[in-house]
Formats: structure tokens, C-alpha cells, sequence
């Protein structure tokens, strides 16, 4: 029973990475259509934004989180006034110019902090073990568990619960109609842009003490990112959460049946097959538009 | 003369137009070593010709028929491995154990050559392979795609899936494909008593002569009939199906047109860069083409692949040096995003609009624009 156990904890823990990366991603992607593939290179930036502050100013690596959310955000702003928002019509050209805004921002990356592996420490009050239900977890995988489901939570309050939410929600319905009565529909895209950038930068800061820290980070996330938003259905974010948690489980499970590769090339197979029958996803009932 | 030309129709006067253009193009590539007596930059200009085959068949797919393959790299190198997999089979035996096994095998304690590579033994059947068994991929995955009418983003979704699905099976079977390294010291490709070296003559026109070849193949496909009906597919899926044609036949029949010719350019790679690697089919190289055909003019057979062949070439010229490529790919990301912007036809589309004004208008009449000009709002709300 405890091999079983032990695998869903780890299910949980590589489902809550994907999480953290896939909410601004399905944000973006759920509400505006925009595939961003830069989403990888936000992630990027927020990891070395907090190796930044670690090495050269000694910020400590919670208060980092703050500046990374609020940075990023502020370059999701830019790139949405920049570049998207003149192809809101062609939404397969975003992926095009959003990958060459990735492909800028690697090789700036590269440029300025040179292209070798950092490493990010983790803070010591999380680098323990904790013991879940008698099986031993790194505290900082729980901390990541918890605090992606707090920004879910958040993520959720702001959607749902507040007047920015409701006002972004009319114009993911219909745009003119939003415009009409008042809302400033193109304002309300740049903000949520830039929300789910921010969310990209909390990702790369909160991976960074698990991985290495490298300017080509980003592509590798994307991708899964991408599959995690396509599974949990455009437009649910609630869906999100549970693709994220069923990918994660599969990857885990797989991988401790067989190797990580053929469990990678399995879980891909089934997401072809999934999104070949079910692409409005699976955890929507209804697809809108 | 002239007269003759006056007399057309301004449809046929523009296809003569794009005839002549295409075969100045072909006769420019196949006269050039005339000029240059340096087989290091021969093979060199091989390599970027055989990339710009590959991004042709992409234009095909994508500008034509509207299928955005971010998968097109696993065609080329599927048709990259077939052609390796012959060569290393003709090696001499150096390393090899019993049978002359491939050298990797050995190192991975192979006892037998596994059955399929059997038939690489055969160069006829090896090239066979390298067209179709990606075309076999293609339509299976076609069929998989299209009867389900899956379109625009879930497409490029599943294609780039199966693509990275391959590439971990191929790197993760060591035993049997070299995983990471590939299939390295391979033989030279010897035909019809011609000996190929990759670095000589022949080799250069034997990629320049499958480029003009495939080139005008897949000219006189999008003027064909078929390639009215593709076009007519990119542009309003729906009201074709309405007119009664089956839909999903026409854009398997593109997808798989396309895989045969990314087949064939990945077999002249590997006789150009002498060996097979995981990276000929990965997601970088993968997304690198989608790059070079839509900075060449994702609708122009011609402009993607002079597109593929300018960007690759500039990008093998800067390498060199570490610090020009590094900001040569910063260049590229910013051009890359204002071609998507403000010409999303490309550099062809550009030239197009150059040769309309200097000519002065109704000369050229565009009958392969882009459908977002006409109607802008229903390929918005597609997905």
C-alpha cells in the first residue's frame, strides 16, 4: 500500500508543477485564444529574476516572489500592447510572433546572464522533510502544493468574485457587446495578459530551487504546459486543475511502470487520443463561441 | 511575342509569370557551382537547398491547404534515418561483430540485426521507405485528424504531439536507432554507378535536381484542380463540404503529398550531412521550418524555400562565432515578429506587392491571397 501511496504523492507534486505553469497559460490561451508560446520564457525570466535577487542583492527568496510576479506582469503588459493585440483576428499567427518573442527573450537571457546551468537555493526554513500520512515528502514539495492551490484559489476569487472577473468574463462572451456597454475591452485584455505572465514569472521563481536554472528552461514546460490547458478544456479553469492532476498521476504512474520516456511518449498518445475525440476538452460540458 | 501575352487571360499570364520565375530559380541553383570551385561551401549550400525542400513541403500543407504541421520535421527525419540506416549497412565492417552489424549495436550487445532493418540492405527499398513510410504516418494520422474534423489549433496540437512521441521512441530505443547520437560514419551513397560524395559536385546537383523536380511536382499539383479545391479548403472548410466534396480526403491528400517530399529532402540530408540524428526530428528543428516559411511566404512554394534557404544561410554564416549567433538569433526573433505582423505573407507577399505597384494594378491578378483579406472575421472565430 505505502509504493501506492508514495506514487500518488509524487502524481501530486509533478500535477501541482504543472498546475503552477498551465493557470497562466490557460488564462491567456482560455480567454483571449492566444497560444503563448513565450509563456515558456516568462517562466524563465521568473527563475532568473529570483537567482538575480539571491545572488547579487540578497533578497530572501519569499519577498522575491513579489517583485518576480510584479515584473513579469509588467513585460506581459508590454508584449500584449507590443505585439498580440494586433492579431487578435489571426489566432494561429500568435503562436508565430509569440515564439519570436520567446526566441528574443532567450537570447537576452543568454546575453546578459551567459548560458550556464544556475542554481537557486531553497529557502531553509522549507528544505526539510515533512512526514504525510507516514510516507516522507520534501517540505518544499508540500510548499509548492499548498501555494499553488492558494493561487488557484485567488485565480478563482478574481475570475468569479470580483468586478475585473466579471467584466473580463463579458468579454470573453462577446467582445462588441462587452464594448458596448462600456467595458474597455482592450484594457481588460492587456490586464489579464499581464496576470497570467505574472503567473508564469511565480512559476519560474517557485521551480527554480528544483531544477536548474537555464535560459532554454522554458520550452521544455511550455509544451506540457500547452497539454495540460488543451485536456482541461478552453474557458474552466477548473478544468485545468484536474488535468493537471490527472497528468500528473498518469506521468507518475507510468513512469513507475515502465521509464520516463515511455511514459512521457504513453501520456502524449493518450492526450492525441483525447483531444481527437473530446478537443473542446475533457472537463467542459459545453463549449462556447 | 508580346502579343501573345496581351492576348491571355490574367490568370494564365500570371502562371507564365510564375512559371518563368521558378525556372530562373531552378536554372540559378543548377548553374551556380559554375561559379564557386569550393566543395566545403558546396556542401554547405546542399545543406540549406535540402532545408528549403523541406519548408516547400510545408508551404504545401500549410499555406495551400491551410494544415499547420508542427510536426513536419518528423517526415524529414524519418526519411533521414531510412537513408542512414542503408548507408551504415554498406560500411565496411570495421568495429562490427558477426554479420556485419551496425558499430552501436555491438557496443549495445545486439546479437542479431533486428527485422526491421532487414530491408535496408536494398537501396531501392530503403528509398521506397524513406517516402513512405512517412507518408504512411501522414495518412493514418490525416485520417485520424481530419474525419474527426479536427482543425486549426488542435491540429498543430496533435502533429507537434506525435512528433515528440516519435522523437522520445527513437532517442529512448538506443539499441536499435543510436539514441542520442544518431547513426554516425556512414558510407557514401553510390547509384546508377554515380558515387555521391558529400562533399563534391554531385552530391550538390543531386540535391539541386530533386529541388526543381519537386518544386514544379508541387507547382502543377496547386494549379491542378485538387489545388483549387485545397485553396478553396484553407479559405471556408465549410462551404466546400457544403458543395459535397470530401473534405478530409483532399487535406490527407496534402498532408501526404507533403510528407513524401519532407521524406525524400530528409534521405539528401543525410547523404549531405553523412550521418542520422534525433535532432533532424525535434521540436526546435520542427518549429525552424514553420519560421523559414512563413518569413519566405507561407503561400508561395517559392518563397518558403528561398525563405528557408536565406534564414539558414544567414544563421550558418554567423555561426561561427558564438557572440554573432547569439545576436543574430535576438535579430531573428524581432524580424521573425514584425514579418508576422505586417507581412504575413512574407517576403513573397511583399515582393507580390512590389511587382503590383511597379506594374501598376489588374496586371496581376492575386488569385492565391490571403482569405484573411477577404474574410477576416470567419477564420477568426474557426477555432
Amino acid at each position: 500500500m505505502d509504493f501506492l501511496l508514495e506514487n500518488i504523492i509524487t502524481g501530486l507534486s509533478i500535477g501541482s508543477i504543472l498546475l503552477l505553469i498551465a493557470l497562466g497559460l490557460a488564462i491567456i490561451y482560455g480567454t483571449m485564444g492566444v497560444i503563448n508560446m513565450a509563456h515558456g520564457e516568462f517562466v524563465m525570466l521568473g527563475a532568473y529574476a529570483t537567482w538575480a535577487m539571491n545572488a547579487f542583492l540578497g533578497v530572501g527568496f519569499l519577498a522575491s516572489l513579489i517583485v518576480v510576479f510584479l515584473g513579469v506582469a509588467c513585460l506581459g503588459y508590454l508584449v500584449e500592447r507590443g505585439v498580440i493585440r494586433f492579431l487578435y483576428r489571426r489566432p494561429l499567427d500568435t503562436i508565430l510572433a509569440t515564439w519570436g518573442v520567446g526566441v528574443m527573450l532567450q537570447q537576452i537571457v543568454r546575453l546578459i546572464a551567459g548560458g550556464e546551468l544556475r542554481y537557486v537555493e531553497m529557502p531553509p526554513a522549507l528544505s526539510g522533510t515533512v512526514s504525510v500520512l507516514g510516507i516522507t515528502v520534501s517540505g518544499y514539495r508540500v510548499f509548492v502544493f499548498l501555494f499553488v492551490l492558494a493561487l488557484f484559489a485567488a485565480t478563482w476569487y478574481l475570475m468569479y468574485r470580483t468586478a475585473f472577473g466579471t467584466k473580463l468574463r463579458a468579454v470573453v462572451q462577446n467582445r462588441e457587446i462587452a464594448s458596448c456597454f462600456g467595458i474597455n475591452s482592450s484594457r481588460i485584455y492587456s490586464l489579464t495578459f499581464a496576470y497570467g505572465a505574472g503567473l508564469a514569472g511565480l512559476a519560474g521563481a517557485l521551480v527554480a530551487p528544483l531544477k536548474s536554472v537555464s535560459p532554454e528552461m522554458g520550452t521544455t514546460y511550455v509544451v506540457d504546459a500547452f497539454f495540460v490547458v488543451v485536456l482541461g478544456g478552453v474557458q474552466s479553469i477548473f478544468g485545468t486543475v484536474a488535468s493537471a492532476f490527472v497528468l500528473g498521476e498518469a506521468t507518475g504512474m507510468l513512469a513507475f511502470l515502465w521509464n520516463d520516456t515511455i511514459a512521457k511518449a504513453l501520456v502524449l498518445l493518450g492526450i492525441m487520443i483525447l483531444i481527437r475525440f473530446r478537443p473542446q476538452g475533457l472537463f467542459t460540458s459545453k463549449a462556447r463561441r | 511575342m508580346f502579343e501573345i501575352f496581351r492576348n491571355m487571360t490574367a490568370s494564365r499570364r500570371q502562371t507564365l509569370v510564375q512559371v518563368l520565375t521558378y525556372m530562373l530559380f531552378c536554372a540559378a541553383i543548377l548553374i551556380f557551382p559554375l561559379f564557386l570551385d569550393n566543395d566545403f561551401l558546396l556542401n554547405r549550400y546542399a545543406r540549406y537547398l535540402v532545408l528549403g525542400m523541406v519548408t516547400m513541403a510545408l508551404s504545401l500543407s500549410w499555406g495551400y491547404a491551410g494544415i499547420l504541421n508542427l510536426g513536419q520535421a518528423l517526415s524529414f527525419g524519418l526519411g533521414s534515418y531510412a537513408m542512414a540506416m542503408a548507408l551504415k549497412l554498406r560500411t565496411v565492417p570495421v568495429h562490427t561483430g558477426a554479420g556485419g552489424l551496425p558499430d552501436f549495436m555491438v557496443w549495445n550487445n545486439v546479437e542479431k540485426l533486428p527485422w526491421f532493418w532487414e530491408p535496408f540492405y536494398s537501396l531501392g527499398l530503403a528509398i521506397l521507405a524513406g517516402i513512405f513510410v512517412p507518408v504512411i504516418l501522414a495518412v493514418v494520422l490525416g485520417w485520424f485528424m481530419f474525419r474527426g474534423r479536427i482543425t486549426g489549433v488542435f491540429v498543430a496540437i496533435i502533429t507537434l504531439a506525435n512528433l515528440v512521441v516519435v522523437n522520445l521512441l527513437i532517442i529512448d530505443q538506443q539499441r536499435f536507432t543510436g539514441g542520442f547520437n544518431g547513426i554516425t560514419d556512414l558510407a557514401q551513397l553510390e547509384f546508377f554507378g554515380f558515387e555521391f560524395d558529400a562533399y563534391s559536385k554531385s552530391t550538390y546537383y543531386l540535391v539541386a535536381i530533386s529541388l526543381s523536380l519537386c518544386l514544379f511536382g508541387a507547382l502543377a499539383l496547386t494549379k491542378s484542380k485538387a489545388g483549387l479545391i485545397l485553396q478553396a479548403i484553407r479559405d471556408h472548410e465549410e462551404r466546400v463540404r457544403f458543395f459535397g466534396y470530401d473534405v478530409a480526403v483532399y487535406q490527407i491528400m496534402a498532408m501526404s503529398v507533403s510528407a513524401a517530399i519532407a521524406g525524400i529532402a530528409g534521405m539528401l540530408y543525410t547523404v549531405v550531412m553523412e550521418f542520422a540524428s534525433p535532432t533532424f526530428l525535434s521540436v526546435p528543428l520542427s518549429l525552424s521550418i514553420v519560421v523559414w516559411c512563413a518569413v519566405g511566404g507561407r503561400q508561395s512554394l517559392l518563397g518558403a524555400t528561398i525563405g528557408a534557404i536565406v534564414v539558414a544561410g544567414m544563421q550558418g554564416a554567423l555561426s561561427e562565432s558564438e557572440a554573432f549567433l547569439d545576436t543574430w538569433m535576438l535579430i531573428m526573433g524581432a524580424i521573425f515578429v514584425l514579418v508576422v505582423l505586417f507581412l504575413p505573407n512574407g517576403l513573397a507577399g511583399l515582393i507580390d506587392m512590389l511587382a503590383r505597384k511597379a506594374f501598376g494594378r489588374g496586371r496581376h491578378r492575386k488569385s492565391d491571397g490571403p482569405a484573411s483579406d477577404i474574410i477576416p472575421t470567419e477564420t477568426a472565430k474557426s477555432p
